[in-house]
This record gives structure tokens, sequence and C-alpha cells, in this order.
């Protein structure tokens, strides 16, 4: 099943690595990954494709949360393949 | 797509608010002055640390700070504790924390400083300890550059940590160190890493006194944790289910240490009635002399209290997160349980490996109070009304047919009854901490806990070399305690060098080393799943002798013990000595750690040894075909 996040991110340093890296640590293949500017600067925002079990996206996201650079992680409807 | 939340990033200092009331808010300071100040501020009475290039001017500031200033209790107010390596300075912030519940501080310069810190910071981060960890790193300028001892710490340790700051901004350091430890206590504690370039630390500075950095994402989760609250029909849903119970068991976790839970919890078992099974991590939430405490349950917890577990049809999981060494298969574990509630901090922890019929994700204190007042304003009194009075006969019976138990005839001496034989003197007060491997697990079947934060134990990253430095880091923490290491010849060896920083400090820390002359645990592993082939456990090569090498690092109580008839006199020796010491005792080799829920396996194919009776015949043991760890 693929699956889109949408996550707002701060722009500190290391933050896009600690997200990243919390995909690959996990062992979730991250598809795409497209990184935007907001109209705020002190903030971006990345969508984020995978593929994955709903259980398995439920859990990464919970993770994702944990991230102090994160502000929130939203999950549009599952999307099929 | 729009902001959902709209983020003020200036620092919270910079927007209109009073006057800071700090006493040297306005105060020129350098970067390494502020370093030390906010430490000042924060309360922290203790730092681990080894200097190098990149650390010094924080290194000079702490000089400066103790030589100008006194503690209350006389002394320096914030010494600076040396370790033969960085890796016991973050074992000894690490002991520090566990035994007080205060943040650990650790600072070491760039390069091999950092990174002999990743062990700890991983550790603090598996068994969540608040920890803050200050690291020198090479100049902005240089960052980048393959500078000497530079090594990229915010990447190293950003998959390690709770969270890693980069400081390349001086005008950030002030509120990014207040920040540090509002992350380390926050929430599910963890350690928090600030990586400081050296011209930061020279940089002068105004001294704000106040301010933090905006965090907008993570303070609304907490902030919603701190204000979850468990409505009526939660709290009825979970009596309910209580109610109908026959056979209800807690299962408690480190959760409910860190959580500070542990009076609570042992009110609501008074009121209530459910026995309590814990995990590595909990031992001392209850007091394990108690008759409704089952002592530790999973891969070496005691046979009742696994019993207890495949028996039960109500269980409550506080602060605990159904790891592999709990429930290995967690399709299996706790087979008869209708009802699984589980309270976490974490939500990421809520249904993670077993999925619950009823879950809250709080504060563990706070949400066990207010389920127990609930429970007294409905009138359910189970504890007292002996509403379980035939299960807790069960229990009773349990812990009586399959006590713990070993080899008590053979000549050999016994690593239980060493720690029996400590257990006598101490009585489940002293402070202990361990490495990782069957001493590990002796010390943890065999000692009583009566009270939280007696028990230091790396128990998810179970990283050898743990218990010295946590042993010292924790004598700084509670100086009026008895403190122990209960330590392997393995596990000792990795860091020995701190021997030398218990006498170096005259810390009164006991150091027992249950010799079997090698890697006990791997080769107990190798015994049952690989045919005995003993590839690298074996130490018999081996020509260290301990005691010596407790001499030659100043301790002047130091022996071997090799007859069991010395047994008891030895220990009251050993533990009636007021200053370091040091003891040997050469175990039985061959002595195992029982019961054992081998890997892959169900409670249902538990090993309880020759010496506990088991209630089913002893399941066939696996190969090392397994992938199970």
């Amino acid at each position: 099943m693929k699956h889109t996040l949408s996550i707002l991110l701060q722009n500190e340093s290391g933050a896009l690595m600690r997200v990243a890296g919390l995909f690959a640590a996990r062992h979730c293949n991250i598809d795409s990954l497209t990184v935007a500017a907001t109209r705020d600067p002190a903030v971006s925002q990345l969508t984020l494709v995978m593929h994955g079990a709903d259980d398995t996206v439920e859990q990464i996201i919970k993770q994702t949360r944990k991230l102090v650079d994160v502000i929130e992680v939203t999950h549009p409807a599952a999307s099929t393949p | 797509m729009g902001n959902p939340i709209t983020v003020n990033m200036p620092l919270q200092k910079d927007l209109p608010s009073h006057a800071s009331t700090h006493p040297l808010a306005g105060q020129s300071m350098s970067g390494a002055e502020v370093v030390v100040q906010v430490l000042a501020d924060e309360g922290v009475g203790v730092l681990f640390g080894y200097s190098g290039g990149a650390i010094l001017p924080v290194y000079d500031a702490v000089f400066r700070y103790n030589a100008t200033h006194l503690s209350p209790l006389g002394g320096e107010p914030m010494p600076l504790i040396v370790p033969a390596n960085e890796q016991g300075a973050g074992f000894m912030a690490a002991g520090y924390a566990r035994a007080s519940g205060k943040v650990g501080v650790a600072i070491v310069t760039s390069g091999p400083g950092a990174t002999n810190m990743v062990t700890p910071v991983r550790d603090a981060m598996s068994d969540s300890v608040p920890m803050v960890v200050i690291c020198g790193q090479v100049p902005t300028g240089a960052l980048g550059s393959d500078a000497f001892q530079e090594a990229p710490v915010s990447n190293i340790m950003s998959p390690c940590a709770k969270h890693v700051f980069l400081l390349t901004d001086p005008e950030r350091l002030e509120a990014t160190l207040r920040t540090a430890f509002e992350i380390a206590r926050s929430g599910r504690p963890g350690p928090v890493v600030v990586d400081i370039p050296k011209d930061v630390q020279n940089t002068t500075l105004t001294f704000a006194g106040e301010g933090t950095l905006p965090i907008p994402g993570y303070r609304a989760r907490q902030h919603a944790i701190q204000t979850a609250r468990v409505d009526d029909a939660q709290c009825d849903a979970f009596f309910d289910a209580l109610a109908k119970a026959r056979r209800p068991l807690i299962y408690a976790g480190g959760g409910v240490i860190a959580g500070e839970a542990s009076a609570t919890l042992r009110a609501f078992v008074a009121q209530f009635g459910l026995p309590v099974t814990t995990t590595l991590m909990g031992l001392g939430a209850i007091d394990t002399t108690e008759p409704l405490a089952l002592h530790m349950l999973g891969m070496h917890g005691t046979a009742y209290a696994n019993y207890a577990v495949e028996d039960c049809d109500f269980l409550l999981a506080l602060g605990a997160r159904f790891d592999d060494r709990v429930a290995s298969v967690p399709d299996r574990f706790a087979p008869h349980a209708r009802f699984i509630a589980q309270i976490d901090i974490d939500p990421a922890e809520i249904g993670k490996v077993k999925s619950v019929h009823w879950h809250h994700h709080g504060d563990l204190d706070r949400t066990l109070s207010r389920l127990h007042q609930f429970g007294v304003r409905h009138g359910f009194n189970f504890g007292a009304e002996g509403r379980y009075a035939h299960w807790h006969d069960h229990i009773g019976a349990l812990k009586q047919t399959h006590a713990l138990n070993y080899d008590r005839e053979s000549p050999l001496i016994q690593p239980q009854a060493v720690i029996e034989a400590i257990n006598r003197h101490t009585q489940g007060r002293a402070v202990i901490s361990t490495g990782v491997g069957q001493h590990q697990m002796w010390a943890a079947q065999y000692f009583d806990f009566r009270e939280p934060r007696h028990w230091l134990t790396s128990g998810s990253m179970g990283t050898m070399g743990f218990g010295l430095p946590a042993a010292i880091g924790a004598q700084f923490a509670r100086r009026d305690a008895v403190v122990i290491d209960i330590d392997g010849d393995a596990s000792i060896r990795m860091n020995l060098g701190e021997l030398e920083t218990v006498t170096t400090y005259g810390l009164p820390v006991k150091v027992v080393v249950l010799n079997n002359i090698g890697d006990g645990m791997v080769r107990q592993w190798q015994k049952l799943f690989f045919r005995g082939r003993f590839a690298s456990s074996d130490k018999s090569l081996h020509k260290k002798d301990f005691i010596k090498a407790a001499q030659a690092d100043g301790f002047e109580w130091a022996k071997r013990l090799e007859d069991k008839a010395e047994l008891a006199a030895t220990i009251a020796d050993f533990i009636a000595f007021e200053g370091p010491a040091f003891l040997e005792v050469m175990i039985d080799p061959d002595a195992g750690v029982y019961p054992m829920v081998g890997p892959g396996a169900t409670y249902a194919q538990m090993i309880t040894g020759d010496f506990i009776p088991s209630r089913v015949a002893p399941a066939e043991v696996g190969d090392s075909k397994s992938d199970m760890f």
C-alpha cells in the first residue's frame, strides 16, 4: 500500500537527516521525498511517499511525532498503488 | 497546503515579556561561562567528563566557577569527575540519573571524546534515562573540513539520542542549553546532546537569565500528554473488566520508576488487590518482599511470575513495552488474558507489539491516581473484600512451589549464594548496579528490591561495562547509600580503568566480581544452542589477577574468595568495610541462569533447570539456525 505523509518540520540543523534516518533505521523505504519552503521561513514542508503495511505506517508516524523538530505529521487517506 | 500550526520562531526571550529576574541577567559572559551558569541554574551538582582541546573553554569556566562558589554542603558546587574513558563518564552520568531521577550531565571534547560517548547515549535512550551531554566541537569555520578531532557528532548522535543540537549561532546557546534540560526530563526521558563549537564557547555574550527555544510540535505533544485525562467512560470500562476478572495481574515496567509512580502503584495494589510482576527495568517499583509481588517476569524471570502471566485473565501493563525479553512471542504472551490494558507516556508504545483492549497515553502517576480515585468513589474495595482470594492463594502456591533455587549442595561457590549472602546484609536497601550477562540476571533474581532507583542496570542495550561507572555516578547521587557493583569478570574488564576513579575520589563503592572465567551468558547459549562449541567465550588463558589490579588502583580492601565455607564471613567483612572494597568470587563456571524462556519460545516452554520445579515437561531446546536473539 502506498502512503503519502505530510510533515511540517522546523528548519533546524540536522532536522531532515533525523526524519530520513528514522525511516532508514526502522527499515522503511522512502519512495520519494520533496522538501518545500512554507510562508514561514523557519518551517519546511516535507512530502514523503512510502510503501508499507498500514500498521507499519501507523507506527512510523508515531515515531516521527517523537522527533523534536517535527511540528506535525498528517497522513491523508491512504492511496492504492 | 497551509500550516495547521502557526510558529513563532524567535527565541522566547525575544518575545515582549517581563524583564528577567535572574541576578546575572544582562551580564557579559563568554559562551563557556553561559554553559556553566545554565548548568548551575538547572541544579546540576556534579559533572562527569574528560577534557580535550575543543572543550577547554568550558572546562576552564567550570574551574573558575568552582573556585569562586561554595556548595551549600561545603566544597565545590559542581565538582567535575574525571573517568578513565569518556564512556565511563557517560555511564557515571547515567548512574547518577538513574539513582536520583535528576538529569545526569557529561561533558566531553570533540571527535573521539564524543564518539566514546555514543554508547552511553544510546544506552540512556534505550532505558529512558534523562541526560544532557555537552560535546566540544571544532570551530564553526572548520566544520566539515576533516579537522583534527572532528567527528560529525550531530549525524552520529541523532539516531541514538532523544535530540541533538549543533550550536552554530552563539545567540542561541543559552536558550538551547535550557531547552536541552527540558527535553531530557519531559515526557519519556532521554539523553540530549549539545554539540558546541569552540568559537561559540569563546564568543562574548549577554546573559539573559531566561528563555528557551521554540519547539512548538514537541511542546504541543507534551502539553497533550500532561493534560490527557481518563474520562469516566474509560474508567467505567476499566473497572467493568476488572470486576469481571478472576485473575488480574499488573505488569509494571521502567515507566513506573521514571514516572515516579511507585507510591501510587503500591496504593493501587493495596486497594484493588492485583498481584504485580515487574520487568528488569521495573524492579523496585513495588517492594519485592510483599506477598503480592512476583518479582521479575520474562526470559529470566521467576517461574512463578511467568506462570502467573500464563494464568492471568486480565493484564494491566504500566510503563512497559512488551519487548522481546518479556514477550518473545507476542501472540502467545498472556494467552488467557481476556482484557489487556496499557498505560504509557509514549503513544508510540501503545499497541506497538501487542494490541490491547484499553489504553491511555499520559502521565502514569496521574492516570493511576485517577483510576484509583474513581474506583474508591464507586466503592470498589477489591483488596479489602478479598475478591481475588482464590487467585491470591494460587499466586502464593506458585511462589512456594516454583521458588527460585539453585545447587545448594555443590562444593563450588554458587553465584546465587553470593547474592543471597549480600542481600542478608543489605535487605533490599542497597543501590545495586551491574554489568551485563549471567551475573546481572542472578542479581536481578536474588536481590530484594524495596524501593525504586536502587537497581541500575543496562536493560535494553545490554551494555557490558556499565556496572562500575554507574556505581560511581550513583554514589555521587546517594552519598549515604551502600552502593554495590555486581559485575562479571568479562563485563568489568570493559571499563576496568574506572577502578582507579573509585579510589581517586575516595568513594566507598563496593565491587563484586563473580568470576566464572569467561562470558558466562554467551557460554550458556552456546551450551544450549551451539552444542557446547565455546567460540571466544572461554577466558581460562587470560592472565589478569583482579586482586593485584584492584590493589594497584588503590583498593586497600581487595580479596579473592575461593572457599565456600568462608562466604558468609567474607561478605560480612566486605560490606562492613568503610571505604572502597573489591571482592572477587571464584564461582562455579557451569552455573546457569534459570528459569529461561529461550529466544522465540513461549512461557509455556520455559526451562526451569534442575533446581526449580516446572509444571510441564521441559521443552525441546532450539538450535543455532534460529534467528531469534
